[in-house]
């Protein structure tokens, strides 16, 4: 963090600042207003005077989103769901980042063309055939229904990101590490895999975010066994279009963000410095 | 990197096996099995409250479960806005399928052409109790003269209104639609803060009895082969007068137009409305909000002062997927639920009208509040068109677009009716 | 941990030679040196690498795909799912009908200037306030920092509520604010594709500001101070010193913006209910979805989803093309 470079003048920081601050806050408000909304009393939140604040804090919302049937268990899946398949396409990712960075073959081009149209496929438009894919694979209602898929649609995306990363390791260095007598899987996975790790993390915010908030798979494999439903659909419970729960559908929503939001402060630093390296051609 | 190609190997085998040239169907025989005990799953709808539903399932399915040794029920209760997916998505995956759901009576012809439910004619013919079945109700089970489930409840739907306000107001009941439409509007003026008659751009069943008082179809023809009849003059002259009442004079269009079934109930419940289209189902709903105590329901009127618009005669069904391994259990549950005895406690709980006219007859003389439902069902109900394309219809919105469309000012009457029956139409030729 | 923000910085600063040699200089450098490998003697080596990727993508995304290709051709609707009817094969009968259908070019067209709304204020928003990032001392920037952090991580059914509520005619703060009374804003075409296009914003800038800034540390600040003393205003600074030097990055964002965009889904299904009035607020995606699963017009919806991949597969010959003037290698 050696900023600023350029000596900015004084009363021009301080209006830059300000407005930084003002845009904090209004980006900020949304998420201030959905945690407030989750602590609002009931007559609160549905009241046609809305405040800012309120004087009497309430957990009567985050009751009834814990007392639905197995709150718990739709967390837990969530979490299994989202940390399968960001380990996975992670890994999947690197090596396949590895092979188009760091050889040349027939059809490399190609492949990372493909890799870049893959990212194109609008992903609702193929429930359907996965919906068999997944019947014949017998996965239906299954956790599996959820994870297989999304580490297929992780991945374009996490191999396009990664190439940055993997061609940012010297070469000299690989060769040095042959010399000395690495062998490939040595150099592979204790010497390249540290080096492009910050890459694998900002690619796993992607991966992460993504699978944790899919509501369309989740809501047409999961068909009947509701003890492997996700978390969105617990969410969509309180959201019925008719009547809303507001103040329910504003706790499971809080719920569903912090462990995004704690997952995005561990991996901040990263994630900044990883995508400036990411995109980097 | 041993274990990387081998399980690549195992992968690309799995997906070699699972690949077929042509795109998947399901293969949607009966299973032929009939087990003796396991567990059935059952699907029924959430209500707005589903609370007193549930107390009445589970009395029936302790009874069941204690009648057949090593069988459990699994009860789900699914949103009734996206139970169309649910059940599809049941009908190609028997593995996840349930064995018995309830479904609406609109969706009969839809789920047999789907071939999703069972044939149970012999079962229940077999029934004592169904001897007493409503004619209307038993249509709502039959598709060409084969039974396809157990009728529920009869929904009927009829005119509820504030009486509060009324007499404040010094306004009697409308004894027609025209005077529904004026008491409306002096309510809205008197009263700014209320719809007069809350109504709602997405309310299909609420808006049909207008269509079908002014002399309107949605369809003519009979068996398979139907034919539009929305953009009829008679059916035009019913969407004006229902998407009148879509204004700042009584039901601002911004906030009405996407409104449906449910909201205007809720709206109706919660104070903000001083009149709304509801069902014999919809009580329960009410008596939980603001306006417990101070309403009365009464026919929804038809054109000639006096007259009842014809209702639409709704209702649900239990029915047994075909896919059920569980064939005799399936078919004594679904029994169980639709039986007399819980259709008089369903009643009790939720105000579901009992198909079997006995019961209703009883439930009729105890509660006066069923009287207008009742009288509405005695004055002659209707019935959307008895195909397959009319699931479709009803799923892709045709006729809500219709009203929206008409109530936002983006087509005229005769615009909008005209496209409805263009799509009503390719509805029904791809339906045969 | 620091290998990526110097080396991207290596990076940019190669970029002049680029312009100047057409010859790829880094691809030939690699080509000479880096293709034979002491361990290379097996050329199978970069296949065993990518073999989990290829079967996982080629199950689970070309087969589907090509499924998705095949029942665009075909009649296939719910009976045929279920195996009541056989399917039969239509040829370009189910394109004929979605190009005959008037909805179908008010939706595409709806789509393309809705995307390309969201893609230019996503890029403009994210843009300045990556500048803004850079001007500021440590307290603003980490304010600035976490709250697009915050509003990046809302999953979006979660951000699509929480908007609504924030403008909900009755129960919102927003009309309170502003003094709208009841408002509607979902019952008008441009107000509730207005509201979406806020949301999308406010979701998506944070990808492109922190990309951006992490892109602008990357500048050697000897550049920047050059024309600071040269007495540059900073539109000028943007303009001629930092948009140049970033163009590979701002041509990667633009293109992830363009596909997220193009493809928006949920915030369209939650926060217009499935469509809007009268379907005034459908785009493509949300179209062919209401086509598949509402109305079980599987091969409709698949020809709209075809459709969708076509457009995409133009954006991104173009950007190819972009990449190629520049003389980029893949």
């Amino acid at each position: 963090m050696n900023l600023p470079r350029v000596r900015v003048r004084r009363p021009w920081r301080l209006a830059a600042e300000a407005s930084a601050l003002l845009i904090s806050v209004v980006v900020a408000f949304p998420l201030y207003w959905m945690v407030l909304s989750a602590f609002k009393p009931a007559g609160e939140v549905e009241s046609t005077e809305p405040r800012p604040w309120t004087l009497a804090p309430s957990l009567d919302s985050f009751r009834r989103v814990f007392g639905q049937q197995e709150f718990g268990r739709y967390f837990l899946n969530s979490l299994l769901v989202a940390g399968t398949v960001v380990i996975a396409s992670a890994l999947i990712a690197f090596l396949a980042a590895t092979a188009v960075t760091r050889f040349r073959f027939r059809f490399r081009t190609t492949l990372l063309i493909m890799f870049l149209v893959a990212q194109m496929v609008p992903v609702e438009a193929l429930t359907i055939p996965l919906f068999f894919l997944m019947r014949d694979f017998g996965q239906l209602n299954t956790l599996g229904s959820l994870i297989l898929p999304h580490i297929a649609f992780s991945l374009p995306f996490a191999i396009w990101m990664l190439r940055g990363f993997v061609k940012a390791v010297p070469e000299a260095l690989e060769e040095a590490a042959y010399i000395d007598g690495a062998s490939r899987r040595r150099f592979l996975w204790q010497i390249l895999f540290p080096l492009v790790f910050p890459g694998l993390v900002a690619t796993s915010v992607f991966s992460f975010i993504s699978t944790w908030n899919d509501f369309l798979f989740a809501k047409s494999f999961i068909i009947s066994d509701t003890s492997q439903s996700t978390l969105p659909m617990a969410l969509l419970v309180f959201y019925k279009p008719d009547d809303p729960d507001w103040g329910g559908v504003m706790a499971a929503s809080t719920v569903m963000t912090i462990p995004v939001l704690v997952f995005f402060v561990l991996v901040q630093r990263r994630l900044v410095s990883g995508l400036g390296g990411a995109v980097k051609d | 990197m041993k274990l990387a190609p081998r399980l690549a190997v195992l992968l690309a085998a799995a997906v070699v096996t699972a690949t077929a040239c042509a795109p998947q169907t399901s293969d949607n025989s009966s299973s032929g099995e009939d087990e003796k005990s396991g567990t059935l799953r059952v699907w029924l709808f959430q209500e707005v409250n589903t609370k007193p539903k549930e107390k009445v399932v589970d009395a029936v399915l302790a009874d069941f479960e204690k009648a057949h040794e090593d069988t459990k029920v699994d009860v789900e209760y699914i949103p009734v806005e996206t139970r169309a997916q649910r059940i599809k998505a049941a009908f190609n995956d028997p593995d996840s399928a349930p064995d018995v759901i309830e479904y609406g009576n609109t969706d009969t012809a839809g789920y047999v052409k789907d071939g999703g439910l069972l044939n149970i004619t012999e079962e229940f013919g077999a029934w004592d109790e169904a001897k007493d079945t409503d004619p209307t109700a038993r249509q709502s089970v039959t598709v060409d003269g084969k039974i396809y489930g157990a009728p529920y409840f009869v929904g009927v739907r009829a005119l509820y209104y504030r009486t509060d306000v009324f007499d404040e107001l010094g306004l009697a009941a409308p004894k027609s639609l025209d005077e529904l439409a004026s008491t409306a509007k002096k309510i809205r003026d008197a009263k700014p803060d209320l719809y007069g008659i809350a109504v709602g751009g997405a309310y299909t069943y609420g808006a049909m009895p207008f269509i079908w008082a002014n002399g309107g179809e949605l369809a003519t023809g009979k068996g398979g082969s139907y034919a539009s009849a929305i953009d009829s003059a008679a059916a035009q002259k019913g969407i004006k007068a229902y998407t009148s009442l879509f204004g700042d004079d009584n039901c601002p269009a911004a906030k009405c137009a996407g409104m449906g079934g449910n909201d205007t109930v809720t709206a109706f419940a919660s104070g903000k409305a001083a009149m709304a289209i509801g069902g014999d189902f919809s009580r329960q709903a009410v008596d939980a909000g603001k306006a417990k105590g101070k309403y009365a329901v009464v026919p929804l009127p038809g054109v000639k002062s006096g007259s009842i618009a014809p209702a639409f005669a709704g209702g649900n069904n239990i029915g047994v997927l075909k896919s059920t391994s569980h064939r005799t259990l399936a078919v004594d549950l679904m029994k169980r639920l639709a039986s007399k005895e819980t259709q008089g406690e369903m009643f009790d709980a939720m105000g579901f009208l009992p198909t079997f006219t006995d019961v209703r007859q009883r439930v009729a003389a105890e509660e006066p509040f069923v009287k207008p439902f009742v009288d509405t069902l005695a004055a002659g109900t209707e019935f959307v068109p008895a195909s397959a394309a009319w699931a479709t219809i009803d799923s892709s919105q045709v006729l809500p677009t219709m009203f929206q469309e008409v109530v936002s000012g983006k087509k005229d009457v005769g615009g909008a009716a005209g496209d409805a029956a263009r799509k009503m139409d390719d509805a029904f030729g791809s339906a045969g | 941990m620091s290998v990526s923000p110097s080396s991207s910085g290596g990076a940019v600063r190669e970029r002049p030679r680029v312009g100047r040699g057409p010859s790829r200089p880094r691809g030939g450098g690699r080509k000479s040196n880096g293709a034979p490998r002491p361990y290379g003697r097996s050329s199978g080596t970069p296949w065993l690498y990518l073999a989990p990727a290829l079967v996982v993508l080629g199950g689970l995304l070309v087969y589907p795909v090509y499924q998705l290709g095949l029942i665009s051709f075909l009649e296939y609707t719910q009976a045929q799912v279920s195996g009541g009817e056989p399917t039969t094969f239509k040829g370009f009968g189910n394109y004929a009908e979605l190009f005959g259908d008037a909805q179908f070019w008010r939706v595409l067209l709806a789509t393309v200037v809705f995307a390309a709304a969201c893609v230019v204020s996503t890029l403009a928003v994210g843009c300045a306030l990556a500048v803004l990032l850079t001007r500021v001392r440590a307290l603003p920037r980490l304010a600035l920092m976490l709250a697009a952090l915050g509003a990046w991580a809302t999953p979006a059914v979660t951000g699509s509520t929480v908007w609504l509520l924030l403008f909900d005619p009755d129960f919102g703060p927003v009309n309170r604010m502003l003094g709208l009374g009841d408002h509607s804003w979902t019952y008008g075409r441009y107000s509730a594709f207005a509201l979406v296009l806020l949301e999308v914003v406010w979701c998506s800038f944070p990808f492109v500001m922190v990309t951006v800034y992490a892109g602008i540390r990357a500048v050697p600040s000897e550049v920047l101070e050059a024309a600071a003393l040269d007495g540059a205003s900073q539109w000028r600074i943007w303009r001629s010193v930092l948009a140049p030097m970033l163009r590979p990055i701002l041509v990667v964002v633009t293109i992830q913006s363009v596909i997220w965009d193009f493809k928006v889904f949920t915030q369209i299904y939650v926060m217009t209910n499935g469509g809007g009035i009268a379907g005034q607020n459908l785009v493509l995606n949300v179209y062919a979805y209401q086509k598949a699963f509402a109305s079980s017009q599987y091969s409709l919806g698949s020809a709209i989803g075809v459709v969708m991949l076509l457009i995409l597969l133009a954006v991104t010959l173009v950007y190819l093309r972009l990449l190629r003037r520049q003389g980029e290698e893949l």
